[in-house]
């Protein structure tokens, strides 16, 4: 409850901040606009040759892709800018500040920084969902809940697997790079895992949870995706996130000489 | 002239070798976007029986193969670089010596694409296996590639530094350079082959610059055109190239002007 | 020493470091034996301190000023020995303790910096869990102590060094701690917000009783904050007492300036070592012991050449300075 506050605090302070350029704001919003629209013309181009693609119809697709804007929104909403300044911390010793708080350095630190904007980014995700699906399924409760709880997995496995990479900057203090290639990896999502082949595929569905965190939810919503595969998922959401967290905990101690 | 870029390569070679890391990382970023549409495309030529339009799976693989060398070879990224260099006002040193700063862009670009192309060999000869991709390029196919992609690059360069001199007039380049990426995205060979974009969107690639930078030293690497048409599109690039050459001439005087008016 | 804040009893902290020569085939050799060396930065260093004392921590860069501190803080687990702050352990990093401790860096930031100072306090409330009235009473306090009215609506990367420091410092003060530990906190402040920054600590001290254990490069803030002090040399304790006390410790020798009518000539060699000479201004050092015979003399002899003479202390600095370079002759009658 108390992290709960503290996450609609931090939110409020950069709203605050963000509004106070308003240009800017218009511009970023103009260029997602831009980049939604020609990501769903690559769709529509593809589908000009084919009604359907490895089993996923135009609408299905569309679906797909607003989630993968939702998620990847998401990712640039608080997870890229609170990891940007977790490395920075390291880099200039400010992460001392952080873990002498009385409350979890984990979350003062990962999930710190919000980018205000790209909640437009999950806006526009979600008018793609929603222009995708009359032609999927006729939604319902249960297709909803499974939705908003595949959603919800799928950004915690981003986050872990950031969270795991981010440990990295204890050691080698420049990792930006390969945050770099994490969020390229990400592109990856906008069309269904299934379509790679082999070892890309299995980069993209375990190493990089990317095309697991975009695929399920799209198939949750249209009605695809049995209770077997939801429990699969949270379980796995669940174990992620905590052999995520506990690396970071031990790399942490390493940090502060505990182990040494 | 010939020494100053002696100089230039020297000094650049050693940074770059402090950064192989960063450079090879880099290089295989600009892999993942070509074999994503790739994979989109074979997926598409499977529900069609294997064939779209005049590609077939294993064309659609040679394809984006070329692509991906070809971006490598043609893509600069010095676009954000400058508008950086403005911003934190460090463009002011170098327009104090006497060499114009596009030459140390040109000697940079030129570095880190030799530094890239043996370990980009390697990773497009892994996907070339992956995919069974088939080159239909004749010996000519070659030849002509070379000044293909050559004019390419020198086109997507020049015309990355036009949008770079926008950072004289606006601190919002990364907007003009996000919507310049965005058409390059659709019209430069990206999504699909220019041949397999839908009738109105072909016509438009076929006028706009993107295409010339990427698409075609791709097409003519994969054999897709035969040789007339590859020379007719060549000299399409060089007249290209010739327009964005007195473009940024114009462009970067005014801005220069403008600039130093302002007393940055 | 039951109301000790601080108990510090034979703490130690050893770094492990890889050596690297230079060279490839150095690199190689490394590769498959590190070369590994042990450097005690802290090696086994015993105090205490009182609730509500002022006491600077001084030493040369690399002295283990900062790694004591980090260990006294929580940031560090030691190599050995112990170490209690308010009955805590530090390095358990109890929120209990956590709570109640502060740690400023002069040279980094916990602000952030595109947004104002307040809103950082807001959060540093909810993480704190500081009362609303308390908060609205502490912030008050701050904002008037340290002049920050204007300071804390701008964004904090508009605020020049100075203010940022200010802000800084009711930053680390928010959850009203019982010991703060300052690390270098002026340094890079002009002399004005020096002693601006000074005064605040000095007056907060005074209404909060808080325990405040400080490290300064500028001796200025020593001399005006700390009636203790504690050397650290190599990670050792070399002096802990009255920084009063100290000259007369660590230096053996005292200055004598005698101001001459005609000084520019005069040869003052046998009273003392010159050690200066400013047109008729000519400092002398002399030994400690005889200091007062010799200033008499030179009053005997001169006689009304003489307008001006003085015997002082060596400047703190310069006492420091002694200390530092190994110059350890004070210990030695």
């Amino acid at each position: 409850m108390r992290y709960l506050r503290l996450l609609a605090l931090f939110f409020r302070t950069e709203l605050a901040y963000e509004l106070e350029y308003r240009t800017n704001l218009a511009l970023e919003l103009l260029q997602m606009v831009v980049i939604v629209t020609t990501s769903v013309a690559a769709v529509l181009v593809l589908f000009n040759y084919t009604t359907v693609l490895n089993g996923w119809d135009l609408g299905a697709m569309l679906v797909l892709l607003g989630c993968f804007y939702l998620v990847q929104g998401f990712g640039e909403l608080v997870l890229q800018p609170s990891f940007e300044k977790f490395m920075e911390h390291v880099r200039l010793g400010t992460l001392d500040f952080a873990l002498l708080k009385p409350a979890s350095a984990q979350f003062l630190v990962t999930l710190r920084h919000f980018q205000v904007v790209q909640l437009a980014q999950m806006g526009l995700g979600a008018v793609v969902v929603i222009a995708g699906l009359p032609r999927v399924s006729t939604l319902g409760p249960a297709e909803a809940a499974t939705f908003v709880i595949a959603l919800v997995c799928g950004f915690t496995l981003i986050y872990a697997l950031l969270l795991a990479l981010s440990t990295f900057a204890f050691w080698f203090v420049r990792i930006d790079n390969l945050m770099a290639i994490y969020w390229s990896f990400l592109d990856a999502g906008r069309f269904p895992v299934d379509i790679y082949p082999g070892w890309l595929r299995v980069t993209l569905s375990s190493a990089v949870p990317i095309g697991v965190a975009v695929t399920v939810p799209a198939q949750a919503i249209s009605g695809r995706l049995d209770l077997i595969g939801l429990g699969l998922l949270v379980v796995g959401t669940i174990a992620a996130f905590f052999l995520a967290s506990w690396f970071w905990r031990l790399d942490l101690r390493s940090y502060t000489g505990a182990s040494a | 002239m010939i020494d100053v870029y002696r100089a230039l390569f020297v000094g650049q070679i050693q940074a770059a070798s402090q950064y192989r890391v960063q450079s090879i990382l880099w290089m295989l970023f600009a892999v993942i976007r070509p074999v994503i549409f790739l994979a989109a495309w074979v997926a598409v030529a499977g529900a069609q029986g294997g064939r779209v339009g005049s590609y077939d799976v294993r064309d659609f693989a040679a394809y984006y193969v070329a692509l991906s060398l070809v971006a490598n070879l043609a893509t600069s990224w010095n676009s954000y670089e400058f508008e950086f260099e403005i911003r934190m006002g460090r463009l002011s040193p170098k327009l104090l010596r006497p060499l114009h700063p596009i030459h140390y862009a040109v000697v940079e670009n030129i570095v880190w694409k030799m530094t890239t192309i043996i370990p980009m060999l390697v990773v497009l000869g892994f996907i070339a296996a992956t995919f069974d991709a088939r080159f239909r390029s004749t010996p000519a196919h070659l030849a002509l590639f070379v000044p293909s992609v050559v004019l390419g690059a020198a086109l997507a360069f020049l015309a990355g530094w036009v949008v770079a001199t926008t950072a004289f007039w606006t601190t919002r380049v990364h907007a003009v350079a996000t919507l310049w990426d965005r058409a390059a995205f659709i019209f430069a060979g990206q999504i699909a082959p220019l041949a397999l974009l839908p009738g109105p969107l072909q016509t438009i690639a076929l006028v706009l610059p993107f295409g010339y930078m990427l698409g075609v030293p791709a097409e003519i690497l994969q054999g897709a055109v035969d040789v007339p048409t590859a020379i007719l599109l060549i000299a399409v690039q060089a007249v290209w190239v010739g327009i964005f050459y007195a473009l940024l001439q114009v462009v970067w005087r005014v801005g220069v002007r403008q600039y130093t008016g302002v007393g940055a | 020493m039951t109301d000790a804040v601080v108990e510090v009893r034979d703490l130690r902290k050893t770094f492990r470091v890889s050596e690297r020569q230079e060279g490839l085939a150095a690199t190689l050799r490394s590769f498959v034996r590190r070369q590994r060396r042990d450097i005690n930065a802290v090696a086994g260093i015993t105090f205490g301190i009182e609730a509500g004392e002022v006491v600077g921590f001084l030493g040369p860069n690399g002295a283990g000023k900062t790694t004591t501190l980090k260990m006294l803080s929580g940031l560090l687990y030691p190599t050995g020995g112990e170490a209690r702050v308010l009955g805590f352990v530090p390095w358990r990093r109890e929120n209990a303790y956590l709570q109640q401790m502060t740690l400023l860096m002069g040279n980094r930031t916990q602000l952030v910096w595109d947004i104002p100072a307040a809103d950082s306090f807001r959060v540093l409330q909810e993480i704190y869990r500081v009362p609303e009235d308390s908060f609205r009473k502490t912030v008050g306090e701050l904002t008037e102590l340290l002049e920050l009215q204007e300071l804390v609506h701008k964004p904090v990367r508009n605020l020049s060094l100075g203010e940022r420091m200010k802000v800084e410092f009711a930053a680390g003060l928010i959850q009203s701690p019982r010991v703060a530990f300052l690390d270098e906190p002026t340094i890079g402040l002009d002399i004005s917000m020096q002693v601006r920054i000074r005064r605040f600590v000095a007056e907060y001290n005074r209404r909060t009783g808080a325990t405040i254990l400080l490290t300064s490069h500028y001796m200025d803030d020593v001399v005006a904050l700390c009636k203790r002090v504690i050397v650290i040399h190599h990670g050792q304790l070399l002096y802990d007492g009255p920084l009063a006390d100290l000259a007369e410790r660590m230096a053996p020798f005292k200055v004598i300036v005698a101001t001459l009518h005609d000084g520019a000539a005069a040869d003052l060699s046998v009273y003392g070592t010159v050690v200066a000479r400013d047109e008729g201004r000519i400092t002398l050092k002399v030994d400690r012991q005889i200091a007062p015979e010799r200033a008499a003399r030179l009053v005997n002899d001169l006689g009304d050449r003489l307008t001006d003479i003085s015997v002082e202390d060596p400047p703190i600095e310069e006492v420091i300075d002694r200390v530092f370079s190994g110059e350890r002759v004070g210990t030695a009658p």
